[in-house]
């Protein structure tokens, strides 16, 4: 499912128009690789996914900046959270939709992440080498 | 002695009733149940009859519900244990269920000394998953066979009744069991002294809890935090094991009577008691499977102990994972040009078969011959006839190393064709079936 995804993102990027510029395609290979992250079926329905989705349909559309949020949410100030050890902040801010998330649920989406995470990477290295074979 | 009896049949009947995880047998049942204490020395009470009719009822319903979950030979084995002295009882019990529920299997009642508190430890109440109530039962199941084993007069739910005694009211005074939901302070003695009436049995009860510890004990914490997990719908699985892992050394836990929507966590010995202690406790434990769980992902973190370390671990893991893709992307962006992919070799089928496997690491090996062949003809048509689900991914595999040259030479050809040519769709929603939504995301633009 991951993997279909970014294959089609990746097809549709090539063929489109071949932009000189490296950083562009860079950029919508990186959003196409997230995309297909958070479109595999084993995540769908992880807070993660959806956090990661949002956001990269926020980047897409920068027009629109009233829609930033459609789902208020409030952030409460959970680095001071006892619990939580110190570098749980940062984890927050590496998974996406970690803001909003309890710290259990946290290590919890962090793992899925992960995986995801690792999966993608060993897709896109896999690709490389086929293309370069 | 009245309240005594009845709240250690309280206890018992909140213990099995954990299993239950509904109550609308409660009536059939409570009848069944409410008739055979009929034979014990005193009637119960108004309200002991009341507490009964819950417990009874969700007897019933363990039964019922999660009969199917639990192996047919720990059910006999638990009715065995419950048609002694009292047989009119067990019988009474065990009749109503398969009136209620489809599931003939007999009523898990776990008659071992650490029955109570495992039971108490039972997310029954408040309709947990079945998930929690067939890992319950099954672990009482196992359990109960050691604590047949192990208890000389077995424990049998009926069979307290009558003898109920001191016994509750000595017990209950010993550990500050805590009582989330409250439902009655003796039920917990009576949970505990599931075994005995007498003081004496008291110890002898904790001895033998003691004594199938593992089991005991596991079943028991499991059904705490399982129910709390019911509670809560979350994985129960990595609370089982917490709680065997963590709990196995501690001393007999304290039954807590657990209120249908409350969550049933067990005090240990020498603990707090208070609701937000256990709270605590079961959160840190939750953490820690969590923190388990990543463990095993993130490479290299098995010698590492301590939250903090592995904290640190998986930030660097996560970021090293990020930083991979961004770099994989710039690479993919630089490398993915027709010019480089050569159709022929990569139609070799050595060549894809290995290059499936570790792109896609699926179960299903791909088929490669047909697709081969349907590769190599160029034929959109074909690509896109694909049926079955295996193929998408299998076209994908084959076409891995042929994407960059199919789609820009062949495919650009083909889609001049016709930008909403039917073959399109087709190849397009049959190549790439897993993914329903990005199908629209697949229309060629020319």
């Amino acid at each position: 499912m991951q993997a279909l995804h970014f294959l089609q993102a990746l097809a549709r990027i090539a063929r489109a128009a071949p932009k000189p510029a490296h950083s562009a395609r860079t950029r919508q290979i990186r959003h196409a690789a997230y995309a297909s992250m958070a479109h595999s079926s084993r995540s769908s329905r992880r807070t993660w996914s959806r956090a990661l989705l949002h956001r990269l349909r926020q980047r897409q559309r920068p027009g629109r900046l009233l829609t930033v949020r459609r789902r208020v949410r409030i952030v409460t100030p959970i680095t001071s959270r006892p619990e939580e050890p110190a570098r749980a902040e940062t984890l927050r801010q590496l998974v996406p939709g970690g803001r909003g998330m309890e710290y259990c649920n946290l290590l919890e989406e962090t793992a899925d992440y992960v995986q995801c995470l690792r999966a993608q990477v060993q897709l896109m290295q896999t690709l490389l080498d086929a293309f370069s074979s | 002695m009245d309240r005594d009896l009845f709240s250690h049949i309280d206890t018992d009947l909140n213990s099995i009733s954990y299993l239950s995880l509904n109550y609308d047998h409660f009536d059939s049942a409570l009848s069944s149940i409410v008739s055979s204490p009929s034979a014990a020395p005193t009637p119960p009470g108004p309200n002991d009859s009341l507490v009964l009719r819950e417990l009874i009822g969700r007897l019933g319903t363990i039964c019922n519900n999660k009969s199917a979950s639990v192996g047919a030979g720990d059910h006999s084995a638990n009715t065995s244990c419950y048609s002694t002295p009292l047989s009119s009882p067990p019988k009474s019990l065990l009749h109503p269920l398969p009136n209620m529920n489809p599931n003939p299997n007999p009523m898990p009642f776990v008659p071992d000394p650490g029955f109570a508190d495992r039971a108490a430890r039972m997310p029954c109440f408040g309709g947990g998953p079945h998930m929690a109530m067939s890992g319950q039962l099954s672990r009482v199941s196992s359990s109960q066979s050691l604590m047949d084993a192990g208890m000389t007069g077995g424990v049998q739910l009926e069979g307290e009744l009558p003898v109920r005694e001191n016994g509750a009211g000595g017990r209950g005074a010993n550990n500050g069991r805590k009582r989330k939901a409250g439902v009655k302070g003796k039920g917990k003695e009576a949970s505990l002294a599931s075994s005995g009436t007498v003081n004496s049995k008291i110890s002898e009860e904790d001895q033998s809890a003691k004594r199938c510890r593992p089991d005991c004990k596991a079943g028991e914490k499991k059904g705490g935090t399982e129910e709390k997990n019911g509670n809560c719908s979350e994985n129960n699985n990595g609370d089982r094991e917490n709680k065997n892992d963590s709990d196995s050394n501690n001393a007999n836990a304290k039954p807590v009577e657990p209120p249908k929507d409350y969550i049933h966590v067990r005090a240990r010995r020498g603990q707090a008691t208070d609701s937000h202690s256990l709270a605590e406790r079961v959160r840190r434990e939750k953490i820690s499977e969590r923190m388990k769980l990543l463990q095993d992902l993130v490479p290299g973190c098995n010698k590492v102990t301590g939250k903090a370390v592995m904290l640190d671990e998986i930030i660097n893991y996560v970021q090293s994972l990020q930083r991979q893709v961004e770099f994989l992307s710039m690479k993919l962006a630089t490398v993915n040009t027709p010019s480089d992919v050569n159709m022929d070799n990569l139609l070799q089928k050595d060549m894809q078969q290995p290059l499936y496997r570790s792109a896609f690491s699926y179960p299903n090996q791909p088929q490669v011959a047909p697709l081969n062949s349907l590769l190599a003809t160029n034929s959109i048509p074909n690509l896109g006839m694909q049926p079955s689900s295996n193929l998408p991914f299998d076209g994908f595999g084959n076409a891995n190393p042929q994407i960059g040259g199919f789609w820009e030479d062949d495919l650009q050809s083909v889609v001049q064709m016709g930008f909403g040519q039917n073959q399109e769709a087709a190849l397009s929603s049959q190549s790439f079936q897993g993914s329903g939504p990005s199908s629209s995301d697949m229309k060629i633009e020319l």
